[in-house]
C-alpha cells in the first residue's frame, strides 16, 4: 500500500514540474517576443531620434548661417549702390576706389589692427575687401593695411574668370598649412553702373566663415575646399577618415540625406552640403558629422536595461509560475487522492455488494432447492391421502379427518409455489413478458372460481368494472395478484359481509381496488402488512401463511404498478392495485 | 532749367569776356544736329542728365556751342551757381569759362553731400543744408567735364562743362545757337553733345557779320 502511494507522489511532482515548464516557456516566449518588439521599437525611436536631432541642428545651423548670410549679402548690396564707389568706378577715378570705399565700409571692417575681439562681434564684420576689374581680377589695393591684408597668393584667389551677374559666395583658405589656417566666407557682390546698367565691377569682402560645431560636443561641421577638409577641431587621424568619405560622398554627388561611417572605429552620421551651388568660386561643401557613439552607448545602454530588465521579469515569471502552478495543482492531487479513496471505498462496496449477492443467491437457491425437494414428498402425502380415501376402509370421520389432510397438502403445495416464486424473485430471475392483456375475464374468471368455494359467511359479492380494461403484464402473475387480493377478502371478511371489486381507468393507470367488509387492520400493523411471513393480528384459526401480501406487491411492483391498502378503519379494508394501461392503437384501451 | 535763361547767362558771360576795345564784333549762328532717337527712360526723364553705354547725354538733347581759341582771362573769376532742388540738380547741364568759381545751395529742406571723381575736377564738399553759410563753391580751373554726384541721393546728377573760352552757348532744344560779340579771326568752333561727342569746324569771323554755321 505505501510503495503506491510514493509512486503518486512523483506523479504529482512531475505534473507540478511539468507545468510549471509549459507555465515558464509560454512567458518566457511571451517576454522574449514583448521585449525583442519593445527592444527593436525603442532602438528604432532612439535612431531616428538622433537623426532628427541631427538634422534639427544642422537647420538651425543653416538657418542662422543663412540670416547671416542675407545680412552680409544686403551690407554688400547696399555698399555696391554707394555713390562714391559708383564714381570712382564710373568717372575713372581708380584711385579713389579704396579710400572711397574705406570710408563706406568702416563701420563694415573688422578691427583693421586684428585685434582679437568677441567672436558675436566678428561676425558680421568683414575681414577684408577687394574690388574686381572689368575682367574680374582683383584691383590690387594700393594700401593693403587699410583693406585687410592677405597672404601672397591669397589675393589672386579672389579673382573671378569674369564678373558676375549676381552675388557669389566663395570660400578662401587662409595661412594654407599652418596651424592657425582659417576658412573665409567670401561674397562677391557685382556692382551695375548706374550710367550702363552693365556691370563694371564687382565688390569681394572676406568674412570669418561661420561658427562651426556648434555648442556640442558630438557634433561638428567644417569645410570641404580645394579637395581638403577644413575641421580643426577634430584629430589628425579622424579628420583624415571623414576626410576620405568626404570626398567619397562628394565624388558620388551623395549630398542629398545622411550616411553612416565608421572611421577609426568610431560610427558618425555624416552630411555633405554644397555652400554655394552655382556660384563662380571654386565649389565648398559643408561637412558636418554627428557622433554616434553616444547613440550607440545609449543604444547599448537600452539593451543592457532591457536584458536586466528581461531577466527581471523571467525571474518574477518564475516565482508567479511557480506559485501559480502550485495553487493550481493543488486541487488536482487533493482530485487525485479524493478519487483514490473513492476508488478504495468503492472496491469495498462492490465486494460487500458480491458478497450480499452471493448470499443473496445461495439464499434464493436454497429456498428454490427446498421448495422443489419440498413439492415431491407433498405430491406423494397427497397421492396417499386420496388413496386412503378412495379406500372403503375408513370410517366416515376418518374420512373427514383425511379429506382435511388432503386439502392441508394443497394449502402446503401452495405455499411451496409462493415461496418458489418469491426466492426467484429475489434471484432476479423472474421476468415479466408484458402482453396486452384484458382485465375484466380475469376478474370474472376469479368471481367464477369465487363462488364455486364453500361460503360458510354468506359472503355478498359487488363488482363494478369497464366491459374491457387492458393493461400492460403477464396474465399468470396479474391472476396471483387478483388471487391473493380476493382471497384476503373472503379470508378476513364477517359472516354477512360483503366483498367490492371495481376497476377503472385513471390516466395511464388501471386502477382495480378489491374492498372488503370486517375488522380492519390495526393502525400500528398497517405498515407491516406488507412484509414477508407478517399475519397482523388475525387469529390462527384464519388460513394464510403471510407472503401473499407481500408477494401480490412485489408483482404488482414487477409490473411496473404498486399495490397499496387505501384504507382500513371500522367495518372496511380496501386495497388498491395499479397496472399500466396496455398501449393500444385507439388511445388507452377504455371503453365506457 | 529753361534753355532762354542758360542762354542770358551765356550772352551775359560773353559780354563781360570780351574786350571793350573790339567794338565791332562778330556773331555766328546756326543750328547743331542733335541726336535723334534718344528714348530716356521715364524716370530718368526728369534728371536731365541721362546715360547710355556710359556716355552721358542731357535729355532732352541740347548742345553746347564754344570758341576756342586763345583768349585772355577775366581779371576776376566768374561766377556761375549749381542749385539743387527738388532733390535734382539745376541747371543740370552748365557751361563754365575756365577759373569760374560755381556755387551749391542747396535749397531742399534735406542733407546733400556734392562731390565729383571726374579728371578735371575733384571735390568733395561735404554734408551740408540750406543754411549752410558761406554757400559752398568750386573754383573749376582745369577745363573738361565734371560728373556732379551727391553722395546721399545717387540718383542725382549734372555735368558742368569747363572750357578756356569766354564764347559759350547752350542750343535751344532744337539744335539753334547764337553767339554774339566774338572777335574777328579764325578759330574753331566746337558743338559738344555729350560726354563722348564733341563736333568742331574751322570758322573765320568778321566783324560786323554774322557768320552761319550748322554741325555737322
Amino acid at each position: 500500500m505505501i510503495l503506491p502511494r510514493e509512486a503518486k507522489g512523483s506523479g504529482f511532482a512531475s505534473f507540478r514540474t511539468r507545468l510549471l515548464l509549459a507555465m515558464m516557456l509560454v512567458v518566457s516566449a511571451v517576454a522574449a517576443a514583448g521585449l525583442l518588439f519593445a527592444q527593436r521599437n525603442v532602438a528604432a525611436n532612439v535612431r531616428r531620434d538622433f537623426q532628427r536631432e541631427f538634422q534639427a541642428e544642422l537647420a538651425a545651423l543653416h538657418a542662422i548661417q543663412d540670416e547671416r548670410h542675407a545680412v552680409l549679402a544686403e551690407r554688400c548690396r547696399a555698399l555696391a549702390r554707394r555713390p562714391r564707389i559708383h564714381a570712382a568706378l564710373e568717372d575713372g577715378a581708380l584711385d579713389l576706389l579704396y579710400p572711397s570705399a574705406r570710408d563706406e565700409l568702416v563701420d563694415l571692417m573688422a578691427a583693421g589692427d586684428g585685434a582679437p575681439r568677441e567672436a558675436g562681434a566678428f561676425a558680421l564684420h568683414a575681414l577684408y575687401y577687394r574690388f574686381l576689374d572689368g575682367r574680374g581680377r582683383v584691383i590690387s589695393p594700393p594700401n593693403a593695411r587699410d583693406v585687410g591684408e592677405l597672404g601672397p597668393g591669397e589675393e589672386s584667389r579672389l579673382s573671378l574668370g569674369a564678373l558676375p551677374d549676381g552675388p557669389q559666395t566663395g570660400y578662401l583658405e587662409r595661412g594654407r598649412g599652418s596651424p592657425g589656417g582659417t576658412i573665409d566666407e567670401v561674397i562677391a557682390m557685382p556692382i551695375i553702373s548706374t550710367e550702363s546698367g552693365e556691370v563694371i565691377s564687382a565688390i569681394v569682402l572676406g568674412f570669418r566663415a561661420a561658427g562651426m560645431g556648434g555648442g556640442r560636443a558630438d557634433f561638428r561641421s567644417g569645410i570641404w575646399l580645394d579637395g581638403r577638409l577644413h575641421l580643426p577641431s577634430l584629430p589628425e587621424p579622424v579628420r583624415g577618415g571623414i576626410a576620405a568619405e568626404a570626398a567619397r560622398a562628394i565624388a558620388a554627388d551623395r549630398t542629398e540625406g545622411g550616411s553612416e561611417v565608421r572611421v577609426g572605429g568610431e560610427p558618425y552620421l555624416l552630411f555633405c552640403m554644397r555652400l554655394n551651388p552655382g556660384s563662380l568660386f571654386p565649389p565648398a561643401y559643408e561637412v558636418s558629422i554627428f557622433s554616434l557613439a553616444d547613440s550607440l552607448a545609449r543604444r547599448r545602454l537600452l539593451l543592457w536595461q532591457f536584458a536586466g530588465a528581461c531577466g527581471l521579469l523571467l525571474l518574477g515569471a518564475l516565482l508567479a509560475s511557480h506559485l501559480l502552478s502550485g495553487r493550481l495543482s493543488e486541487p488536482v492531487e487533493r482530485l487525485a487522492v479524493d478519487s483514490e479513496e473513492n476508488r478504495a471505498q468503492r472496491h469495498r462496496a462492490e465486494a460487500a455488494l458480491e458478497s450480499t449477492s452471493r448470499e443473496l443467491q445461495r439464499s434464493a437457491r436454497f429456498s428454490a432447492d427446498a421448495s422443489h425437494q419440498l413439492k415431491t414428498p407433498v405430491t406423494v402425502l397427497r397421492a396417499g391421502l386420496e388413496e386412503l380415501l378412495a379406500g372403503e376402509y375408513l370410517s366416515s370421520e376418518a374420512r373427514e379427518e383425511v379429506s382435511a389432510l388432503v386439502h392441508q397438502t394443497f394449502r402446503l403445495a401452495g405455499v411451496i409455489e409462493d415461496l418458489l416464486l418469491l426466492s426467484r424473485m429475489d434471484a432476479g430471475r423472474l421476468q415479466i413478458q408484458f402482453s396486452r392483456l384484458d382485465l375484466t375475464p380475469l376478474v370474472e374468471a376469479w368471481l367464477d372460481d369465487l363462488g364455486a368455494l364453500p361460503d360458510p359467511l354468506d359472503l355478498k359479492v359487488e363488482a363494478d368494472y369497464p366491459p374491457s380494461l387492458c393493461i400492460s403484464g403477464e396474465k399468470r402473475y396479474a391472476s396471483i395478484i387478483l388471487q391473493n387480493l380476493l382471497e384476503n377478502a373472503r379470508k378476513y371478511n364477517r359472516a354477512g359481509g360483503r366483498i367490492r371489486i371495481a376497476a377503472r381507468a385513471d390516466g395511464a393507470w388501471a386502477v382495480l381496488t378489491v374492498g372488503n367488509t370486517g375488522r380492519p387492520v390495526p393502525a400500528a400493523a398497517q405498515e407491516h402488512i406488507f412484509e414477508r411471513f407478517h399475519r397482523g393480528a388475525v387469529g390462527e384459526n384464519v388460513p394464510g401463511h403471510g407472503i401473499g401480501l407481500n408477494l401480490a406487491r412485489e408483482l404488482a411492483r414487477l409490473h411496473g404498478g404498486d399495490l397499496r391498502l387505501a384504507r382500513s378503519d371500522e367495518d372496511w379494508t380496501e386495497f388498491e392495485v395499479r397496472f399500466r394501461l396496455a398501449p393500444s392503437a385507439g388511445g388507452p384501451g377504455e371503453t365506457p | 532749367m529753361t534753355p532762354p535763361s542758360l542762354r542770358r547767362a551765356a550772352a551775359l558771360l560773353a559780354m563781360l569776356a570780351v574786350p571793350a576795345a573790339a567794338l565791332a564784333q562778330a556773331a555766328v549762328e546756326g543750328r547743331v544736329e542733335l541726336p535723334k532717337g534718344l528714348h530716356a527712360p521715364v524716370m530718368n526723364k526728369r534728371y536731365g542728365i541721362v546715360a547710355f553705354g556710359g556716355v552721358l547725354s542731357p535729355f532732352p538733347p541740347v548742345a553746347v556751342v564754344y570758341l576756342e581759341g586763345a583768349f585772355p582771362r577775366p581779371a576776376a573769376p566768374p561766377t556761375a551757381q549749381m542749385v539743387q532742388k527738388d532733390l535734382m540738380f539745376l541747371p543740370w547741364l552748365l557751361p563754365v569759362q575756365v577759373g569760374t568759381r560755381v556755387e551749391f545751395p542747396n535749397l531742399d529742406d534735406t542733407y546733400h553731400n556734392i562731390f565729383s571723381y571726374s579728371p578735371a575736377k575733384r571735390f568733395d564738399l561735404g554734408r551740408y543744408r540750406s543754411d549752410e553759410r558761406p554757400i559752398p563753391s568750386v573754383l573749376f580751373d582745369v577745363p573738361g567735364l565734371v560728373t556732379l554726384h551727391c553722395d546721399i541721393h545717387e540718383h542725382m546728377r549734372a555735368l558742368i562743362l569747363v572750357v578756356d573760352t569766354p564764347h559759350f552757348v547752350v542750343s535751344d532744344p532744337q539744335g539753334r545757337y547764337r553767339l554774339d560779340g566774338l572777335p574777328a579771326g579764325r578759330y574753331v568752333l566746337k558743338a559738344w553733345l555729350d560726354s563722348k561727342t564733341t563736333l568742331e569746324r574751322p570758322v573765320l569771323t568778321q566783324s560786323g557779320s554774322t557768320l552761319h554755321a550748322d554741325f555737322p
